[in-house]
């Protein structure tokens, strides 16, 4: 970026600034439309209804969208280094007789208060060094919980994943504190990508380099089982899958082999060792299969099924490296983009004589969702953000990609748009945009048989939240 | 971010060199007539009225920062929020301390599956974790002949 002082004093006309015209001044280096996507918020937002500006709503289709992701990046002159690093803002988006409101509050994490107390970003994350003032004595301590949120025994659970999951109240959104399941797994990791049973029954994982702790809570969110397991390889996991009867970790090359800070820096991309499927029993976590694929790397994977021909069937959204991950999501929060492989959408299929396969829908795509009531069922559909292009790294499409058709019903909200994740509800697609012409964060509704008719209704509040993570959609 | 499993291979390695070296009673140790310094360590904040505070103080850096033995440790009972240890017979010089809670008496710093800590720790002046304990540079502090006497906060 150029300074612009320099550049003006280099060519000699430092004396001629004060005469130029207001609007050339500005014009100088201009931040990208986008940069909306990693601003700050300052402050809680206290309920505020939406404008509605398009269509109407649904009838009947009353509850809240709970939404999670960093909203606060820079303090006191000092900015976190990564998207991943910024604290947690969990939105509630309410529909309530055709009317629709938001609220936003920051879980209030012990992360945030030593940051806030500093009058700066001191605590380290997953791109960012820890500064004069960090004070970490668990890994709680560096916890922005920011990056989803479910419900769970009538209350909000904001996860991160290398830490506990904070509880909040659901209708007023204030932090009741991190959650401890038993007395002896305080602290213990909880992935923000939990996989919940149609009947509600939750399995998560904790990843501890070559260990895995096994999470198994009830429909209300109170421990029911937990038990370490070993690993084939140390890879950053951020997201498993599950079937009815099976947990399916992939172990992709993004591995730990050091012990340093960032925690990015531990990791290093190793192709060769390729990527490892590893499926266990849920019934008896000692019964394990392991299954081979290239070097793939990804966040996101969607809901696991089995083929009565004993296969096991996923999708994911897959790039080739750990580029985005490592240095695209860092320079975001300088208003900088480095070209990365984009994300797109693949099937992986575990065949029962203990080969598998991979094969692309060729499209770009994030964010995968699948009905709730399927979860770990067999099922065609998949939801997903997409349309990714070379200029930014967010998503500006929403479609339902059916893996029988081998047809994409998607809508474009056009370039001026950064779409976020759409979640099922019911007959519905429910989710947030940010429309970078407004200035102003959208909530959306689509059909879930006609998304290419575009939004059924749309809502635009007053503010353009930075882009949010992952949430939960919870029917009134 | 301080993944558990680079927290567990720093904080609680070194912890479980100030446990198993924690010994007998500081009261045993009465060859102290004739010591040119006597340090006594108050501790406060406790979280729990039960337990003991487990101590370890180290004589060199070596010791402290690469996992070596202390010199000495002790025991000091909790009562409500505070604990004191008198380590006599202790020759001038500078020191650092790391000391845990073990609230519930069992003798052992517990841990969760990762190994983490789940009894409260602190260090001397005033020194702070951050993703494993504070280095001797930070912990280290100095005690004159006579009488030195060091607070240690659980806050």
């Amino acid at each position: 970026m150029i300074d612009r002082r320099n550049f003006l004093g280099q060519a000699g006309l430092v004396a001629t600034a004060a005469a130029l015209p207001a609007a050339a001044r500005a014009a100088a280096p201009a931040r990208p439309d986008w940069f909306a996507a990693v601003g700050d918020i300052t402050a809680d937002i206290a309920p505020q209804g939406l404008r509605r500006v398009h269509g109407r709503a649904p009838a009947g289709l009353d509850g809240t969208l709970y939404r999670n992701g960093p909203a606060r990046f820079r303090l006191g002159g000092t900015a976190v280094g990564h998207w991943f690093d910024g604290d947690g803002l969990i939105r509630a988006w309410q529909l309530r007789d055709g009317q629709a409101q938001l609220q936003a509050r920051f879980v209030d994490t012990t992360k945030r208060r030593t940051d806030t107390a500093a009058g700066a970003m001191v605590q380290p994350g997953f791109n960012t060094l820890a500064r004069p003032g960090a004070v970490v004595t668990s890994a709680d301590d560096t916890n922005a919980a920011n990056t989803s949120v479910i419900v769970a025994g009538g209350q909000l659970l904001a996860l991160w994943e290398a830490g506990s999951a904070y509880a909040l109240d659901a209708q007023t959104l204030a932090t009741k504190g991190p959650l401890t399941f038993r007395p002896d797994l305080a602290g213990m990791p909880f992935l923000a990508h939990p996989r919940i049973e149609p009947d509600g029954r939750i399995w998560n994982l904790g990843m501890g380099g070559k260990m895995a702790f096994i999470w198994r809570l009830s429909k209300d969110g109170s421990f029911e089982a937990g038990q370490s397991i070993p690993l084939p390889m140390a890879s950053y996991v951020h997201d498993f899958t599950a079937t009815a009867r099976h947990l399916v970790i992939v172990l992709q090359p993004w591995v730990q082999e050091r012990n340093a800070l960032p925690f990015v820096a531990s990791l290093e991309w190793r192709p060769q060792l390729g990527t490892k499927v590893l499926v266990i029993d849920k019934a008896d976590l000692s019964k394990r299969r392991v299954f081979e694929l290239p070097p793939l790397f990804f966040f996101h994977l969607g809901d696991a099924w089995e083929d009565n021909d004993g296969s096991i069937r996923f999708d994911g959204c897959f790039e080739s490296d750990p580029a985005f991950a490592r240095d695209t999501a860092s320079a975001l929060i300088d208003a900088r983009t480095v070209r990365t492989d984009r994300p797109v959408l693949r099937l992986v299929t575990l065949h029962a004589n203990g080969r598998a396969s991979v094969d692309d829908a060729g499209i770009t795509a994030e964010f995968p969702r699948s009905d709730p009531a399927l979860a770990g069922l067999r099922r065609t559909r998949t939801v997903h953000v997409g349309g990714y292009g070379p200029a930014r790294p967010f998503a500006r499409t929403i479609g339902i990609w059916d893996w029988q058709t081998g047809r994409d019903d998607a809508h474009d909200f056009g370039a001026h748009q950064i779409v976020e994740e759409f979640v099922p509800a019911g007959r519905w697609l429910i989710g947030t945009t940010i429309n970078l012409q407004a200035k102003a964060s959208e909530l959306h509704v689509m059909d879930a048989a006609r998304v290419a008719d575009g939004p059924v209704v749309t809502w635009r509040a007053n503010v353009a939240l930075p882009h949010s993570f992952h949430g939960s959609w919870l029917a009134a | 971010m301080i993944r558990a499993a680079l927290y567990s291979a720093t904080v609680t390695a070194l912890f479980a060199v100030a446990t198993a070296a924690v010994p007998a009673p500081v009261a045993a140790q009465t060859a102290a007539a004739a010591a040119p310094a006597t340090l006594t360590i108050k501790f406060d904040g406790a979280m729990a009225p039960t337990g003991a505070v487990m101590v370890a103080l180290f004589d060199s850096e070596a010791a402290h920062d690469k996992g070596g033995a202390p010199v000495r440790g002790g025991m000091a009972k909790v009562a409500g929020t505070t604990a004191e240890l008198v380590i006599p017979g202790l020759k001038p010089g500078r020191y650092a301390i790391k000391a845990y809670h073990d609230i519930n008496g069992n003798g052992e710093m517990d841990s969760n599956p990762f190994g983490m800590p789940l009894e409260p720790f602190a260090f001397s002046n005033g020194a702070k974790a951050v993703g494993g304990p504070p280095s001797w540079a930070d912990a280290g502090f100095e005690v004159a002949p006579g009488a030195a006497t060091v607070t240690i906060s659980f806050r």
